[in-house]
């Protein structure tokens, strides 16, 4: 078992009233699946992904990620958590404009102290494997969006993480781009990654192995 | 992560207001540490002698005014109280005595001048106030008759080899002495400058020898240096045993019935430090403000890249930075910032230079010691944690997940806060210009009770006496001079002092500013006119007959209980002996407003021919010769003087001053000061409109959907931008408050320095804030009028 979510509750208190953002959510995760998580705006896909993925806390409820209590655990032992097993990719990219594909790629590596001639070989290796070799040294903003999004993909993946979380991320490209994401992460869980993603598209839902739906906050 | 490499990329990344951060910071560091550097100079003052904190100055203490109980402190002594120290009171482990000539033209054998500060100096200079010695035995030379050494300076621009050589002083026609060896040129930071040290046995060739004396001729500076531990408060006894010892003093005491003369000793580096305490707080007041309202722009700007910062901080947590890492992040920027801002500091700071240096006296370099150096490189240390830390822990507090989902600013008050910093800084430094212009004005052209338009004067300082009838006789041949007259000093330079004895000469009644001699034309050239008796024209004016100011004549009607007046009368001036009072003439501003001398003051009459007479029997004796020009006549005036004058110089060096320039001159700290604050001042409106211009600016985006939906249900421009003007200003107007109070004490200190001030009318205060309220209105209205004119449906799109 990768993942384990046991009556998850998130709320916010607004004019005195509580407003559940997640409903008693329960979800078991096996190594290697690949889950798409459905829903309209506002269904709580993307709470449900950050709480996943450790970035947003939850109020009520149990998490447990490789056996390990998440809800137990303190900022710090997470944050170490999903550095070490979590790659993230995101809609909007979210590749930092001042650094270069290369430095993009990089930065985890820095943060997970690797030394730098590793550095250097996993980010050639990374490059080599997504064809972008050509452009390791151009910023962000001189790419096309499937190349920036490549370029996100190919950062979530260089520290060899477990799981990766996908925010909706065919969102801000054309359809042909699009494809050839959803290509590559069909081709990443056949390599063993575990994948979640959110998505509208029933399209890119069919990629995956299995479909959550959520709305106002609860699976149904 | 190479943070810096990062921390430069962003520097030219568009919303983050590098430029404009960096500009403010420029300004406000440049200013802060130029005004501050000074400030920390002033303490830095002697503190290169070797043991400088065991160094002391002695200073006597008498009371000025006889019938108060306010003592003065004066730091100079009689000739014999060092030695005396050293000899009778145990814990002095030396002490020596300097005694200036004054600043001379010296000439060398191959008729070359320079310009010089002279001392004569005994020979245990260097056991207190020691120097590196480039050539020469100090001691040796303190000790032989006629024998200098001089600064490193001097010996370069004479041209390096100089011991041995002989040198001739100007005012001193008939003497020469030798050159036995070369010292360390001093710093400029230091209460007693010389470039010339003459042999204090040579005394007598140049003044009247009063090197025992162990009462009166107090010009001795005199400095002890005290054994390590001993404190100074522990030698009072002994001091005053050497006093009753030499100086019978319990006599003195007894007869004039109460304290005559004490000795206190001043740390000398903190000698500096009390004469300016005032500028002090100011400069220091104004730099702080400066650098506070800067660094709370610098803040502003920066959290106000807070949505694009969020999720730039974000991004890096979710590839696994920790907090630590985002603190380094910015702690690198904002040092890279600092960085650029402290580079244009400093070329900020060598553009102003030649200003800088005219307003402090000294070069810039002279402030590049240790003393100045660590403090302000700590202090830039401190800005760059204070001004990283907090956007850094900001910043790393964001939850990732609100980062990403398109976080909005919420309206901050803190934002309200650091504005408002600016709005009090803005106005308090408006109206401390405001006032030390007014200030400054009215000083210059207050009525000094005396002329100074087209009056001209030389000194006759190495003048051949013999020729000084044919300069006179020249001058009033000139037709543009309208009168021509003789006098020792200046009303602009100040007077010597001396006491008025009770009429049976056995008290002090008071001190006067003495102005010694002038002769029968001196009074009209200045046109200072005798109110009571005749002045010095009358032909039975007799040498030694005195004019006394109104001060002084109602203090002699006072302590003598004269109902008659006081024209005619006898009275005793120490120094002048028994003379008689011819006239009264009304008070005028000795010195200047600035540091005016209020004692009473007199002038002493000599005829013309007495003057010439002296000049002849002495010839290093000097006076002034004064002209009065007539109206209109000044073009290229002073040039022509001098040509009159050089026919008495045998170096053709005559100086003629305008006494016009030099009263100007002498508020010349007053305008440098103003200058400063008109600097300072638009460093400060520089920032706060940046401020302002950032922090409307992120408002109205902020805001923009608010005001999209006001237009769409009706709202006019008008309407719009009343309410939020209104809200702007409702935090600059307690804001503007409290400037103003900062400034009305600030301007208050100051102006305690100067015996006339400036009416500080309610008016100048409003308007003041009313210009501040103003530019907050007119800045913040531009702002909101381009966004409150953009389609509100776009905005709304937007949203």
């Amino acid at each position: 078992m990768l993942l384990q979510l046991n009556n998850i509750f998130k709320w916010v208190n607004s004019g005195g009233q509580r407003i559940f953002l997640l409903k008693d959510i329960n979800l078991e995760v096996e190594e290697g699946e690949f889950i798409s998580i459905m829903g309209p705006s506002g269904s709580g896909k993307s709470t449900l992904l950050n709480v996943i993925g450790m970035l947003d806390a939850f109020d009520e409820g149990e998490y447990n990620f490789l056996e390990e209590s998440v809800h137990d655990l303190k900022e710090k032992h997470r944050a170490n958590l999903y550095k070490e097993y979590i790659g993230f990719v995101f809609q909007s990219y979210h590749l930092l404009d001042e650094l270069t594909v290369q430095e993009n790629l990089e930065m985890p590596l820095i943060y997970k102290k690797f030394k730098g001639s590793e550095r250097k070989a996993m980010v050639a290796d990374m490059l080599d494997r997504f064809s972008i070799v050509g452009k390791k040294d151009l910023f962000p903003a001189q790419l096309s969006g499937g190349q920036q999004q490549l370029v996100g993909i190919a950062r979530a993946l260089i520290s060899n993480p477990k799981l990766i979380l996908a925010d909706e991320p065919t969102g801000n490209l054309n359809s042909k781009q699009g494809e050839e994401i959803m290509e590559l992460f069909k081709q990443l869980n056949e390599e063993g990654v575990t994948i979640i993603q959110v998505t509208h598209s029933e399209k890119n839902a069919e990629y995956g192995s299995r479909i959550i739906n959520l709305l106002d906050g609860r699976m149904i | 992560m190479n943070y810096l490499k990062l921390a430069f990329r962003r520097l030219f990344r568009k919303g983050e207001h590098a430029f404009t951060r960096i500009i403010s910071l420029t300004a406000g560091l440049a200013f802060g540490i130029l005004l501050l550097s000074e400030v920390l100079y002033y303490y830095s003052y002697d503190s290169f002698y070797p043991d400088a904190d065991r160094i002391y100055v002695v200073h006597e203490n008498f009371k000025m005014d006889k019938s108060s109980d306010k003592l003065e402190s004066f730091p100079r002594v009689s000739g014999a109280i060092a030695p005396g120290l050293k000899a009778e009171v145990p814990g002095i482990e030396a002490a020596t005595r300097l005694n200036s000539i004054g600043d001379h033209v010296i000439y060398t054998d191959d008729l070359n001048s320079y310009d010089a500060s002279i001392s004569l100096a005994d020979e245990h200079l260097f056991d207190v106030l020691p120097l590196p010695m480039v050539s020469g035995n100090p001691k040796e030379i303190l000790n032989s008759p006629m024998t200098c050494m001089v600064s490193q300076e001097i010996a370069d621009n004479m041209g390096g080899n100089v011991e041995g050589k002989v040198i001739g002083i100007k005012n001193y026609p008939d003497k020469k002495l030798t050159i036995g060896g070369v010292f360390e040129t001093l710093p400029e930071n230091t209460n007693y400058t010389y470039d010339i040290l003459v042999s204090m046995v040579s005394t007598e060739q140049f003044t009247w020898d009063g090197t025992n004396n162990w009462m009166g001729n107090d010009r001795y500076y005199a400095c002890v240096k005290l054994s390590p531990g001993t404190n100074p408060k522990d030698l009072a006894h002994a001091v005053r045993a050497m006093q009753v010892k030499h100086q019978d003093i319990e006599k003195m005491e007894e007869e004039q019935q109460g304290i005559v003369l004490q000795y206190s000793f001043m740390p000398i580096k903190k000698i500096h430090v009390d004469n300016v305490k005032d500028m002090i707080v100011i400069l220091s007041t104004i730099a702080l403000a400066v650098l506070f309202v800067s660094l709370m722009n610098y803040i502003l700007l920066t959290m106000g890249t807070l949505v694009t910062r969020a999720k730039s901080s974000a991004i890096h947590k979710t590839c696994g930075a920790e907090t630590k890492n985002l603190q380094q992040m910015i702690f690198s920027e904002t040092a890279v910032l600092f960085l650029v801002s402290i580079v244009g500091a400093i070329l900020m700071i060598w553009a102003l230079k030649p200003m800088a240096e005219a307003q402090w006296g000294h070069s810039l370099s002279s402030v590049l010691n240790p003393y100045v150096i660590v403090p302000l490189a700590l202090l830039v240390v401190f800005l760059i944690f204070i001004t990283s830390y907090f956007p850094g822990r900001f910043f790393s507090r964001v939850p990732v997940a609100t980062a990403f989902r398109d976080y909005q600013q919420k309206r901050g008050k803190w934002k309200l806060v650091l504005l408002s910093f600016q709005f009090v800084g803005a106005t308090f430094i408006l109206t401390v210009l405001v006032i030390v212009t007014l200030q400054y004005n009215s000083m210059k052209n207050a009525d000094h009770g005396y002329i100074t338009e087209g009056v001209y004067y030389g000194s006759t300082e190495g003048m051949d006496g013999n020729k000084l009838s044919t300069v006179l006789n020249e001058l009033r041949a000139m037709p543009e001079i309208e009168t021509v007259g003789l006098g020792y000093d200046v009303p602009i330079s100040g007077a010597s002092g001396n006491n008025v004895l009770s009429p049976d000469e056995k008290r002090d009644l008071f001190n006067v500013a003495d102005f010694y001699e002038v002769d029968s034309n001196y009074l009209s050239i200045l046109g200072i006119k005798v109110d009571e008796g005749e002045d010095f024209t009358n032909k039975e004016a007799v040498a030694n007959d005195v004019l006394i100011s109104k001060k002084g004549a109602e203090l002699l009607k006072l302590n003598n209980r004269w109902t008659d007046g006081v024209v005619g009368k006898q009275i005793t001036i120490s120094e002048h002996g028994n003379t008689t009072i011819r006239g009264v003439f009304p008070n005028f501003v000795v010195r200047s407003i600035s540091d005016p001398d209020v004692r009473p003051s007199v002038f002493f009459y000599l005829p013309e021919e007495k003057f010439e007479q002296l000049k002849i029997e002495n010839p290093s004796m000097s006076f002034n010769i004064m002209v009065k020009a007539h109206e209109g006549a000044q073009e290229g005036l002073i040039n022509k003087i001098t040509e009159v004058f050089n026919l008495g110089f045998p170096h053709d060096d005559a100086e003629i001053k305008s006494l016009e320039a030099e009263q100007l001159n002498a508020y010349k700290g007053q305008k440098g000061f103003r200058n400063a604050m008109l600097i300072g001042n638009i460093i400060i409106l520089l920032v706060t409109i940046i401020g302002l211009l950032g922090y409307t600016f992120n408002e109205s985006t902020r805001r923009r959907k608010e005001l999209a939906i006001r237009r769409i249900n009706g709202a006019t421009l008008w309407d719009i931008l009343k309410a939020f003007i209104s809200d702007l200003e409702y935090v600059a107007l307690p804001a503007v408050l409290l400037g103003l109070i900062g400034a009305w004490f600030t301007a208050d200190k100051w102006m305690q320095n100067f015996a006339f001030k400036v009416h500080l009318h309610w008016g100048l205060f409003a308007a003041c804030s009313l210009f501040i309220l103003l530019l907050v209105a007119l800045i913040a209205g531009i702002n909101y009028t381009r966004t409150a004119n953009q389609n509100p449906v776009d905005a709304l799109r937007q949203e």
